[in-house]
C-alpha cells in the first residue's frame, strides 16, 4: 500500500471534511460563483485551525478554574475573548436554544413516564428516552441502503 | 394531553436536536479535532461539538464572504486561495491564520527596500 496515500488520509482525518466546508462556502456565495479546489483546501485548514485555536482558549479557561470539562459556555466565552464577538453572540443564542430544547424534551419524557405510571396503561411514550446526544457521524446525508439488482 | 412539539424551527435550522436533521459539520470529527488541540483537553461536554458546528459554520461564512470581496474586486467569479489569503491578512481577528496561509504562499514577490545611497560612490 502506498504510504503517501495513507499519510494524506490521516491528514484529512484530522481536519474538517472538505465536502462539508465546500458546501458551507457555496451556500454563502452567489449561485454562479465557483470555488477552486485549492481554496476549499485552504478554507478546510483555516476552519480546522480555528477550531483548535478556540478550543485551546476555552481549555485554558477551564484549567484556570480547575474544571475538567470544556462546555458550550466556555466556547462562547473563548469566541468573545478572541475577538469573534458577532460569532459569540450568535453561538450563545444557539446554545441557549439547544439547552431549552433539551430541557423541554426531558420534561416531556418525565411527563410521559409519570402519565404511564399513574394510569397503569400501555401508553407508548412518544419521545425517545435515550439521551439526545447520540449524534451520528455525518456521511453523505443519505442513510438509505441502496442495493443494486 | 398536549403532545410535545417538534421544535420545528430549531430542528430545521441546523438540526439542533440532531436526530431529525444533520449538523453542517460532523460532530465526531469536531470532537476529535478538539481533543487533538492540546493535552489539557481531556473532557468535552456533549453540547460542545454542537456549539462548535455552529461557530465553525459562522467562521467559514465570514471568511468566505470577505474572500469573495477580493474575488469581486478582481472581477472574477472563481474564488481562489489567494483571495482567502488576502482576507486573512486584511482582518485583525484572522491574525492567527496568517502563518498558516503564508506557509503555502511563496513570498517571492515581496520587495525589500534597497538603500539608494550605496549607488553613489563618487
Amino acid at each position: 500500500m502506498d504510504r503517501s496515500i495513507n499519510m494524506v488520509d490521516q491528514e484529512q482525518d484530522g481536519m474538517l471534511p472538505i465536502a462539508n466546508v465546500g458546501r458551507i462556502m457555496k451556500q454563502i456565495l452567489p449561485p454562479r460563483a465557483k470555488i477552486s479546489r485549492e481554496a476549499k483546501q485552504t478554507m478546510q485548514e483555516c476552519a480546522t485551525e480555528f477550531l483548535s485555536f478556540v478550543t485551546g482558549e476555552a481549555s485554558d479557561k477551564c484549567h484556570k478554574e480547575n474544571r475538567k470539562t470544556v462546555n458550550g459556555d466556555d466556547i462562547c466565552w473563548a469566541l468573545s475573548a478572541l475577538g469573534f464577538d458577532n460569532h459569540a453572540q450568535a453561538t450563545t443564542r444557539y446554545l441557549h436554544k439547544y439547552r431549552e430544547a433539551e430541557r423541554d424534551k426531558a420534561a416531556a419524557n418525565n411527563q410521559n413516564t409519570a402519565h404511564i405510571k399513574s394510569h397503569g396503561g400501555l401508553q407508548v411514550a412518544q419521545q425517545n428516552q435515550t439521551s439526545n446526544l447520540e449524534f451520528r457521524v455525518l456521511g453523505k446525508g443519505d442513510n438509505s441502503l441502496v442495493t443494486k439488482p | 394531553m398536549r403532545q410535545p412539539g417538534r421544535y420545528s424551527r430549531l430542528m430545521m435550522c441546523g438540526g439542533i436536536m440532531g436526530r431529525s436533521g444533520p449538523h453542517s459539520l460532523p460532530l465526531a470529527r469536531i470532537k476529535k479535532i478538539m481533543k487533538n488541540s492540546g493535552e489539557d483537553v481531556k473532557m468535552i461536554s456533549g453540547e460542545a461539538p454542537i456549539v462548535f458546528s455552529k461557530a465553525c459554520e459562522l467562521f467559514i461564512e465570514e471568511l468566505t464572504r470577505r474572500s469573495w470581496m477580493t474575488t469581486q474586486q478582481g472581477k472574477r467569479r472563481t474564488l481562489h486561495k489567494e483571495d482567502i489569503e488576502s482576507a486573512v491578512v486584511g482582518t485583525d481577528i484572522f491574525d492567527f491564520l496568517v502563518s498558516l496561509v503564508s506557509d503555502s504562499c511563496k513570498s517571492e514577490d515581496i520587495i525589500t527596500p534597497v538603500g539608494i545611497e550605496t549607488l553613489d560612490e563618487s
